[in-house]
């Protein structure tokens, strides 16, 4: 007995020493980062510490942003109804679509992960074949598809399932469906890394436990592929939160979101501080979904493992 | 009364027989492993067991219930990978647990189970680690619990310590064996390590391209192999070719090995050339002798208890492992001729 606990123990012992020597390696590994640390300190941090500062300037008529300090761009932003209206669309329309593109990916990934070969780079092409095409030249293709007298109400009223043409088009769902189709490849790029991880043999292990195709997924495969589901939510919601130009086509003013709201600012009325303000709460409106979204992922799986 | 049987079973991959035609019966309790080089079909006919592969021809029967059409899950076999397999989302706790929830068994009985099994894995205390947190060797033992505690029909070990260090290997191997004795479980060991398989198994089967050589005890392998391959295979031996002098009645040969003559059995006829086998620690070397054959010692090699020396018959060389209680190294010196003297028992007959 006191043999085996001392083997236990020199086997921990061994254990932890490793581990330290891992640690000691990721200092030198910070050298690597730093070009790209510069470029995302100058051009991304830098212009964000002033699109702060000008936030809490007033708006002067004259030169754009004036010389006082004040809360009143935020302020007016929070009273105001339309304009809180606008932003819980905007996260709605980003949830709605990163909980599509998660549905309409796994699938998607699950089966391309099965196919070996040439046969997989094949699928794979097919599934970032959106970002291939130009955005402004994927809208118009679904204008053309949702509009009154477009393919689908065309092709509904023939088969007579509908009298009059459908509202698609400048919807919260037109803009839901253009941005699922062009943010699916990015979904379904991380969940299928996190699927290809998976050692082949812990779904053996649980199917020679007992557990049949559809336990096995539930307990071992998905929880196994959280982090990757996770890492193509916090990529799709952060483009779609931000998206601009597939809103403004499929749209258009009744579907204003947060980017139209500053483009406007900035561009029509000119009023930078205000529209600072209105870019800075998108950042920190989507920063506080993305943590939420990360803590509920989480919560049932303590320490989460990424092998 | 054999518990685990293969009748004739066939797996081919493109057209190509992986494995031809395997019959094997187990007998309830009994340890026996799969040993042969890689891509013997060793470890895809523990897969065809397991049911991660479909049979394509034969059967798989376990106490008397065919079971080559069940999906795995059906199956109640415990497996234990050579990466271990665990879950690493789960703790060694709900690792060892999983098979039991599935089977429904009441909350208390699988805590008692769960603690049951880890002591007898030596790893109470450890159930709320992760396997991250745990040694090769401590998460192979996880691996065993997980197996047995679901008191699986048969359990299946594919290479478990393959990825453990030698001295780690050894310790796993005895506790394996105590374990599997101690619960009485059918168990079917692959391994490519002969010596491993020698030293637990009840019988082994030793295979080579896809079929099954021979079954048998470890000593029958080792001082009676069937076939020239699990010659070879099994244990390090010396080929030698012997010309018959002279046959008698009853299959007694006289054979002539360079001049070196010895009666023996062997079915053979006058004036033929016939190979034997003769394993390392079989030959004695004496510096005077009455008999022997005369070879030139070429290198001796020091290796602890014993010594290796490397003789040289004309173009040809042998092999002999003497003990260092038996021969004293320092007395032979490279480059003397000495005389090799062996048993003629000790001579294993090839098959051709």
């Amino acid at each position: 007995m006191q043999a085996e606990l001392e083997m236990n123990q020199e086997q921990d012992i061994q254990f932890k020493q490793m581990k330290k020597k891992k640690s000691k390696k990721r200092l030198d590994s910070w050298l690597l980062l730093l070009p790209a640390l510069s470029i995302f300190l100058f051009f991304f941090l830098l212009p964000l510490v002033f699109l702060f500062i000008t936030s809490f300037k007033n708006f002067d008529a004259a030169t754009g942003i004036g010389h006082d300090w004040t809360l009143q761009n935020y302020a007016k932003f929070i009273t105001d109804q339309f304009y809180l209206g606008v932003l819980w669309r905007t996260v709605k329309i980003a949830l709605i679509t990163t909980l599509a593109a998660v549905v309409i990916s796994y699938p998607v990934a699950y089966q391309i992960t099965k196919v070996r070969g040439r046969m997989k780079n094949y699928l794979t092409l097919l599934v970032l074949s959106p970002l291939l095409i130009s955005m402004v030249i994927r809208c118009y293709g679904w204008v053309i598809l949702l509009s009154n007298n477009g393919v689908v109400n065309n092709a509904l009223m023939k088969l007579g399932l509908i009298d009059k043409p459908l509202t698609l088009l400048y919807t919260e769902f037109s803009v839901v469906i253009g941005m699922v189709h062009v943010l699916f490849p990015y979904m379904v790029l991380s969940i299928m890394g996190s699927l290809e991880r998976i050692d082949p043999s812990i779904i053996r292990a649980s199917q020679n436990l007992g557990a049949g195709p559809i336990r096995t997924f539930f307990s071992v495969i998905l929880p196994l592929t959280l982090p990757g589901i996770f890492a193509g939510s916090v990529m799709v919601f952060s483009l779609a939160v931000s998206s601009f130009v597939t809103p403004a086509i499929l749209g258009g003013p009744q579907v204003k979101v947060m980017s139209f709201l500053t483009y406007e600012q900035v561009s029509t009325i000119l009023n930078w501080p205000f529209g600072s303000a209105i870019g800075f709460l998108l950042i920190f409106i989507a920063t506080i979904t993305i943590i939420i979204y990360s803590k509920l992922l989480t919560k049932s799986e303590k320490g989460v493992a990424i092998q | 009364m054999s518990y685990l049987c293969l009748e004739n079973v066939v797996k081919t991959f493109n057209k190509t027989e992986v494995v031809k035609k395997m019959n094997l019966e187990i007998k309830k309790g009994e340890l026996v492993s799969f040993l042969g080089p890689s891509g013997c079909g060793k470890t895809t006919t523990l897969n065809m067991i397991a049911g991660f592969l479909d049979v394509d021809g034969g059967s798989i029967v376990v106490d008397g219930k065919p079971v080559h059409l069940l999906p795995p899950n059906k199956r109640e076999m415990g497996m234990v990978f050579q990466n271990y397999a665990l879950f690493p989302h789960m703790t060694v706790f709900d690792n060892v647990a999983y098979g039991l929830k599935l089977r429904k068994v009441p909350k208390s009985e699988i805590n008692q189970r769960v603690l049951e099994a880890l002591e007898m894995v030596r790893l109470s205390g450890y159930e709320k680690r992760y396997p991250k947190e745990l040694s090769g060797g401590q998460q192979q033992r996880v691996s065993l619990a997980r197996a047995l505690v679901i008191k699986p029909k048969v359990l299946l070990l594919d290479e478990p310590l393959s990825n453990l260090d030698a001295k780690l290997r050894q310790e796993m191997r005895e506790e394996i064996v105590d374990i599997q004795k101690k619960v009485g479980i059918t168990t079917i060991f692959v391994t490519h390590d002969q010596e491993e398989a020698l030293a637990i198994s009840d019988r082994i089967a030793v295979m080579y391209e896809g079929r099954i050589e021979q079954v048998d005890t470890p000593v029958a392998i080792y001082n009676h192999p069937q076939t020239d391959f699990v010659s070879r295979f099994i244990g390090e031996v010396n080929q030698i070719q012997g010309h018959v002098v002279e046959t008698f009645s009853g299959n007694q040969c006289k054979v002539s090995f360079d001049g070196y003559h010895q009666v023996l059995s062997c079915p053979g006829t006058k004036d033929t050339l016939i190979d034997f086998y003769l394993r390392p620690e079989k030959i004695q070397i004496y510096q005077e002798h009455s008999e022997g054959l005369r070879v030139r010692v070429e290198r001796k090699m020091f290796l602890g208890a014993k010594t290796r020396y490397i003789l040289q018959l004309k173009d040809q060389q042998f092999i002999a492992d003497i003990s260092n209680t038996v021969l004293n190294p320092d007395q032979i010196i490279e480059g003397q001729d000495v005389l090799a003297v062996w048993n003629p028992e000790e001579l294993l007959a090839t098959k051709k």
